[in-house]
């Protein structure tokens, strides 16, 4: 009886100290896309940011974006799969990439994974995920030039079709007045 | 027999640790970077500036732990999957981020302590020589043309008018 009572009341302390001694770091993370329009073949900019709201410091961190298929974008610059050694609590870091999105149409945004140990002496790996941008719309380089594009060559070929209807008729009326119109008249 | 094995090998690994302690600091860093900052506001709405390298140090030190300084604001380099290879990447609002060019100071875990110490005393944080640094050029970032081609083309358009109209008035009159 006194046996049980001495271990449980060594696995009490025991529990007691592992909880007000290694409150464990808590990574919330975050996952943005900062573009305003989607377009294909051009720079689609994804944003990670990390809080630590724990109250210890979060061991080799790994961040991991499964969500950018070989298939769907090219990797413009910046990794998908980095890591920090530490993140110190109440800190934050960022992480950037730039992907280019290879064809068009709706494409899903998912979460990324965030692998973390939650403290020094804490090995046991955490697992938590970012918050995911959801499903967004990308729009084909053609249409988005269709919009976009100053339409340049467009107006200089709209300005040379409308040339004949205007520059016609001021010819002629500028023929006529240096023929008849040689000296300045008097109103 | 066992006793003096055991020796020996503790011998061996005491002549062996300095080697490793000693080798903490990178010695002449070799840096090859990549750098990639925003180009056009409609792809992003802030700029971000994205420093990527890899790092080689003349006595092979490996998963050496930087940290970056850009206009007095520290961030810790974030590491590949290749224990060389870093990334540096930050934001903020374009206009906070204009075109030119910006210098990355690089810190290890040494000399960083070294410029928080500065920093907390306010003393002059350029004095602290940074391992290595890296320029970045920033061209600025695009927010479409200055005046809208449509604008442009109805400006010609009335100013052409105008001048047949009052050129057909003085006619008239």
């Amino acid at each position: 009886m006194m046996k049980t009572f001495l271990v449980l009341s060594v696995v009490c302390l025991f529990s007691f100290v592992n909880s007000e001694d290694g409150k464990p770091a808590r990574l919330l993370a975050s996952k943005t896309i900062l573009n305003q329009y989607l377009v294909e073949g051009k720079d689609l900019t994804v944003e990670y940011n990390i809080y630590n709201v724990g109250e210890s410091t979060a061991v080799d961190v790994q961040l991991v974006d499964m969500g950018f298929p070989q298939s769907d974008f090219e990797t413009v610059r910046g990794s998908l799969r980095v890591k920090w050694e530490r993140i110190a609590p109440g800190t934050n870091v960022s992480h950037a990439a730039i992907l280019s999105p290879l064809k068009p149409g709706y494409f899903n945004f998912t979460a990324a994974e965030v692998r973390y140990q939650g403290s020094e002496e804490n090995s046991e790996v955490q697992l938590t995920y970012t918050t995911a941008p959801g499903e967004e719309g990308i729009v084909s380089r053609k249409d988005y030039d269709r919009k976009f594009s100053p339409h340049v060559i467009d107006w200089v070929t709209f300005a040379i079709m409308t040339l004949p209807s205007i520059g016609f008729p001021f010819m002629l009326w500028y023929s006529s007045k240096s023929k008849y119109d040689t000296k300045p008249k008097k109103n | 027999m066992a006793t003096s094995r055991m020796v020996l090998a503790a011998l061996a690994i005491l002549a062996v640790l300095p080697v490793f302690t000693s080798g903490d600091t990178c010695l002449r860093p070799s840096v090859v970077s990549q750098t990639y900052t925003s180009s056009e506001a409609m792809m992003a709405t802030e700029t971000v500036v994205i420093v990527e390298f890899t790092l080689t140090c003349a006595n092979n030190l490996k998963d050496v732990n930087l940290y970056a300084e850009i206009n007095g604001r520290t961030l810790p380099a974030t590491r590949g999957q290749n224990s060389k290879t870093y990334q540096v990447s930050w934001s903020d609002d374009h206009k906070n981020i204009p075109a030119g060019t910006y210098t990355v100071r690089f810190f290890d875990e040494d000399k960083y302590a070294a410029l928080r110490k500065a920093q907390r005393s306010g003393d002059n944080t350029a004095d602290i020589e940074p391992l290595f640094t890296i320029d970045v050029n920033h061209k600025g970032t695009y927010s479409g043309p200055f005046i809208q081609a449509e604008a442009l083309a109805t400006c010609v358009a009335i100013l052409v008018w105008y001048l047949a109209y009052s050129t057909k008035s003085n006619l008239q009159s």
